[in-house]
């Protein structure tokens, strides 16, 4: 099932609507993310994803973390 | 009969209320229709404003007004005056214009009925006045642009803009609706004569017009300055009303104020943000956006609360921090959409981030890397390359002012998740969700250009969405002002075009 989630890359300019599975793994989201804000950000290798403050486990799926329809999750790219 | 003088009749004329034998004043002038606190009469009757114009010196005044303006079109508003002037700044025209005619037309219908539901006769007589300003200040625009649109197609969103489903189309609706066909006129009167033109247009026309001489642009000076003229007068309306339910309720004034002023400046920080800070060519350039909003804008608004013993805005703080960045993250964020918008946007280069870290020392460095990075994508993909600097994923949209979720800073974004009987909605910023919540019944309903999307009312790619929903087509589409073809990008390469 397609999960659409509003996603905020840190560094970016604006919140972008993510559209992933309920069973894609949580890292999907911050390769997504950063893969459709490339244009004002560079992407970096690793990234956190956190929602409700709590930094999420990458190999979680969608699912499984709790993330329902227009939820918000912030991506951190980590430095390095 | 004696024919009275001038000043003696016109308290006559103007303030013409009887007592009513047939109906009931409840009936003539109903609480859903001419506003709430619904009061009797007596408590309307020191309404008053100091322009105290007749009809006949309103037409007269008008005709002038009107000849001056044809005669200037005359002189310099052919193609060929425009064709001169600064690109940057004729596509800030076509911003300005197009969120302007239909705005003002439908002020004119909030005006209409103040004209027929104003609780005062001379509110009334000044609402008739202002109604007819505001048909002028549609047909203003109207009349200029059409010249230019054989000319530059994009000009025909002067007309165009309002009967799209286009996002920013959208968003000004919900705003428009809204503050004039959805508000009884007393908070008509506080939401548009009050907070946005006594707050925020009626000092901008002047702003406006003055860069318009710099920039030498004749004809939209002249239009701004003659328009500011009426605004002045019929922005009077709001001051008396504030006045009166103030004295009866004091809470619900604070309230329209609050809500006004943060939806008043939403769009205001798109349409001057963008023209004063990124569309006015760099060497004419007075005041940062920032600086305008500081001494004209927040200061004439705080003596104005002051004068009525009304508190700031609960959310001032907030406020005062977006004007270091907020237009500024919504500039950087739809010239990567510019694709979705009906005027092309600049590329600031090193000169004007220079200008912008000098205006903006605060925030301009969470701001550079992404120009930097924007940068970069042109150099490696040289000119004409629009889709290397354009993003192709759907962008969020407030719930409540319709705009991208561009609050906050690039840190950390100012963007909330609320639940309302059982569904989720977005808002931009913490102002944006307090509106919703206070009044969830008239806004829950509501469709963003998201929700559209989700429940298959419009396209999800981006591309169809554009092309068929926003109704942007190609010869309209908006672009980089020069495709990438900066001197100083070039500078940037070797003379086998490689980067060096």
């Amino acid at each position: 099932m397609l999960v659409p989630l509003y996603g905020f890359l840190a560094g970016d300019t604006l919140g972008l609507l993510v559209l992933v599975h309920d069973d894609d793994r949580i890292h999907a989201i911050a390769e997504q993310l950063q893969l459709a804000a490339c244009v004002r950000v560079a992407p970096r290798a690793h990234a956190q994803v956190y929602f409700r403050g709590e930094r999420l486990d990458p190999q979680l799926t969608v699912s499984k973390a709790g993330l329902t329809p227009l939820d918000r999750v912030d991506v951190v790219p980590e430095e390095g | 009969m004696p024919k009275l003088n001038r000043d003696d009749w016109i308290d006559l004329g103007r303030k013409l209320d009887w007592d009513y034998s047939y109906v009931r004043e409840e009936d003539v002038f109903p609480e859903r229709l001419s506003g709430r606190p619904w009061l009797p009469h007596a408590e309307w009757q020191r309404w008053d404003e100091p322009y105290r114009t007749t009809y006949a010196e309103y037409v007269d005044t008008q005709a002038d007004k009107d000849a001056i303006v044809q005669g200037v079109r005359e002189a310099v508003g052919r193609v060929e005056d425009f064709a001169k002037l600064d690109r940057s700044w004729l596509n800030g025209l076509k911003l300005h214009a197009a969120t302007m005619a239909f705005t003002e037309f439908t002020a004119g219908i909030g005006d209409i009925r103040g004209a027929r539901f104003g609780r005062d006769s001379a509110w009334r007589t000044m609402a008739l006045f202002g109604a007819l300003d505001e048909f002028r200040h549609t047909q203003i625009p109207l009349l200029l642009m059409h010249e230019l649109v054989r000319w530059d197609p994009q000009f025909d969103w002067t007309h165009r803009l309002f009967h799209t489903n286009n996002w920013m189309a959208i968003a000004l609706r919900h705003l428009v609706d809204e503050m004039c066909v959805g508000t009884d006129p007393l908070e008509f009167a506080i939401a548009t004569n009050l907070v946005l033109e006594t707050g925020f247009t009626n000092l901008q026309f002047i702003g406006l017009s003055a860069i318009a001489h710099d920039v030498g642009d004749r004809m939209f000076e002249k239009m701004v300055t003659s328009i500011q003229t009426d605004e002045a007068r019929h922005a009077q309306i709001g001051h008396p009303v504030l006045a009166t339910l103030i004295r009866h309720d004091p809470e619900r004034a604070q309230y329209l104020v609050d809500k006004w002023f943060w939806r008043s400046w939403i769009v205001f920080a798109v349409v001057t943000g963008f023209s004063m800070d990124y569309l006015t060519p760099l060497a004419d350039r007075r005041l940062s956006f920032k600086e305008f909003m500081e001494e004209w804008i927040s200061d004439q608004f705080q003596k104005t609360l002051t004068a009525f013993g009304l508190k700031r805005p609960w959310y001032w703080d907030s406020f005062i921090d977006a004007l270091d960045i907020y237009h500024h993250m919504l500039y950087a964020s739809t010239y990567t959409y510019r694709a979705t918008m009906w005027f092309d946007l600049a590329l600031p280069g090193p000169e004007e981030r220079a200008w912008l870290r000098e205006k903006y020392p605060h925030t301009w460095d969470l701001l550079d890397p992404v120009w930097e990075r924007i940068t970069e994508r042109w150099r490696t993909s040289g000119p004409g390359m629009e889709w290397s600097t354009q993003g192709a994923t759907m962008p969020g949209f407030c719930n409540l002012c319709q705009i991208i979720l561009s609050n906050g800073t690039p840190r950390k974004n100012a963007a909330r998740v609320v639940e309302h009987l059982g569904r989720k909605y977005i808002f931009c910023s913490e102002p944006c969700a307090w509106i919703f919540s206070r009044e969830p019944d008239r806004y829950a309903d509501h469709k963003g250009v998201v929700n559209r999307m989700l429940a298959g009312e419009a396209p999800a790619n981006l591309v169809e969405l554009t092309r068929t929903y926003f109704e942007v087509t190609p010869e309209v589409r908006g672009k980089d002002m020069l495709c990438g073809r900066y001197p100083w990008l070039r500078a940037h390469r070797n003379d086998s075009g490689l980067e060096v």
